[in-house]
């Protein structure tokens, strides 16, 4: 890949604007099977909380027009297991290393913080999930509540000088209250979107169809959303925003760069299509190719409103 | 090492088994090559997620594969709609297999879309020279499919091959040595038969079935719960589609 996909977020230099979003790449061993995943600009870890957890009951999967509803409940084996058994194979893979922090309360977040500081080296960013619409505490309500990102965000900033970011959740009715709070806070990026709350119902059972009732609504349906936001969030804060939602092609990563976006997150289109993260990121190579674009992060906020 | 990648499959032939239920034939002489019995493919469906079929059979000089299609909801009302020559997405071939090594004889339980995995690993297991008995239940004579010589029917209607349901077809037969138990069927059908197993202390394999959305385990969302090998947990959840969909019976908890 060529350095016109060279892009910074904050501090951090990536490859590629292309990050894969938390939750859809695991820790990049099954996707690495189908590509060379040192193309992109980052993965983002499975959401990792200091105990192991094993997730919702029941089916965790409905399918939407246009995206799909899921509700996993952040399960995934735990820190401790992580820094042992997967920080080095994601390290090894040639990108940047994007560990994504989930919590249920102010300590666990801490918590989280702590044990991964000493493996700074090895980190480029901490993302810390204050958006998971699918576990009943902490995650999204910490989130949706501005006074409770800023003060999360000012204990975690006195923790670590990993670069933070903070990924928000769109369940909110002011999206620039959350993040003008985080950049309080000193956060060093805002990660939007994580996914929309959502329902679907079986209407012979009539019962919701996944069984935590309500999932997390994520595909091309929900760009729309995330683009208006990103949008808002550009005009107000002076730290970079990585831009996610419904992103499937190289035209989708342009368009969240033009609204704001330094950098964005790949998720569901990996679902669909494996290779997704190498698809979009072959297409911008192209995009800049026949736009004369010498490098991509010339598009970062260059929208124009009427 | 990066070698597994998305393909476009042709639509070779097509065929209706019974009212609700379709056979197809896809060209994709790659996953033909490296398909095992109990691997699944995830094939699009014009509709937002692939669809997971079990691999009915595997020609690798032709360079296809088969699977069965049971017109469920509107992502397989889609493929049935689908023609000859017309090309699909279809990722494969994915998930771990029966384990088609260990034992010398096996026999192959099934029943609904689980007889079309049971038939590549019966057509594998006979071209490996071993003993292979076969035991299909279906609800009526007009249900039965993929019957081939010498497999033991069962119908519940008894209107064909043995009456009552497939323990009845195991019941029927006289066992020796100690064969290996793949099932493959409705989860009631697969308790059933891992019981049956276990009370003449034979080893046996299900093939679990979830719905599913990426089918190469990145987004955790078809899990089934095995036991655990720690006292303070209950159970853990495994991805069907990586670590799975074959497990052992005494491990899966159904």
């Amino acid at each position: 890949m060529s350095s016109r996909l060279n892009v910074k977020v904050g501090s951090v230099d990536l490859k590629s604007p292309v990050i894969l979003a938390s939750g859809t790449c695991n820790f990049g061993r099954e996707l690495s099977e189908y590509y060379d995943l040192s193309v992109l600009g980052g993965l983002s870890s499975k959401g990792l909380t200091i105990k192991p957890r094993a997730g919702n009951e029941g089916c965790r999967v409905a399918e939407c027009d246009s995206g799909m509803l899921n509700s996993v409940g952040l399960q995934n084996p735990g820190v401790d297991y992580f820094i042992e058994h997967e920080l080095d194979y994601m390290r090894s893979l040639n990108t940047g290393v994007i560990v994504n922090v989930a919590g249920h309360s102010f300590d666990d977040y801490c918590g989280m913080v702590r044990k991964l500081d000493p493996f700074k080296e090895k980190i480029d960013v901490l993302e810390i999930n204050l958006s998971c619409p699918n576990v009943k505490e902490g995650c999204m309500s910490i989130g949706s509540s501005p006074e409770q990102v800023k003060k999360i965000v000012s204990a975690l900033r006195d923790l670590t000088t990993l670069p933070l970011w903070i990924k928000l959740t769109p369940n909110v009715s002011d999206i620039t209250a959350p993040a003008l709070a985080a950049q309080e806070g000193g956060a060093d990026a805002i990660v939007l979107i994580n996914t929309l709350l959502g329902m679907r119902i079986n209407i012979k059972t009539r019962r919701p169809v996944v069984q935590n009732n309500t999932g997390g609504y994520s595909g091309p349906a929900v760009k729309p959303v995330a683009i208006r936001m990103v949008s808002e969030c550009s005009r107000v804060l002076d730290i970079p925003i990585v831009g996610c939602g419904g992103i499937e092609t190289a035209e989708d990563v342009v368009e969240f760069m033009i609204a704001g976006a330094s950098a964005v997150e790949v998720g569901t289109a990996s679902l669909i299509h494996p290779d997704a993260g190498l698809r979009i990121t072959e297409g911008l190579e192209r995009y800049c190719e026949d736009n004369k674009i010498e490098n991509i992060s010339s598009l970062t906020g260059t929208l124009e409103l009427w | 090492m990066s070698n597994k990648q998305e393909y476009k499959a042709e639509i070779v032939s097509k065929d209706y088994l019974n009212e609700d239920t379709l056979f197809f034939e896809l060209k994709c002489p790659e996953i033909a090559d490296a398909a095992i019995p109990g691997q699944f493919v995830n094939i699009s469906c014009s509709k937002f997620l692939k669809r997971p079929f079990g691999i009915a059979s595997a020609n690798k000089e032709d360079g296809t594969i088969s699977i069965g299609v049971k017109i469920i909801g509107e992502g397989t009302k889609n493929l049935s709609e689908i023609e000859i020559g017309e090309i699909v997405d279809i990722l494969g071939p994915l998930g771990n297999g029966f384990d088609l090594d260990s034992f010398d004889s096996y026999i192959l339980a099934g029943g609904g879309t689980g007889v079309f995995p049971l038939n590549f690993a019966y057509d594998t297991l006979s071209l490996m020279g071993k003993n292979v008995t076969t035991v299909f239940g279906f609800r009526d004579r007009s249900q039965v499919i993929m019957e081939k010589e010498g497999h033991i029917i069962t119908t519940d209607a008894g209107d064909y091959g043995i009456k009552g349901n497939v323990l009845a077809g195991l019941d029927s037969l006289s066992i020796s040595g100690n064969p290996c138990i793949l099932v493959v069927g409705p989860t009631p059908m697969m308790k059933g038969v891992g019981e049956w197993a276990r009370s003449h202390s034979l080893k046996c394999f299900v093939s679990t079935e979830q719905h599913m959305a990426c089918g190469v385990g990145i987004c955790l969302v078809c899990v089934c719960k095995i036991r655990s090998e720690d006292p303070n947990e209950e159970y853990k959840h495994v991805r069907c589609c990586k670590d799975g969909p074959v497990f052992d019976y005494e491990e899966v908890i159904l």
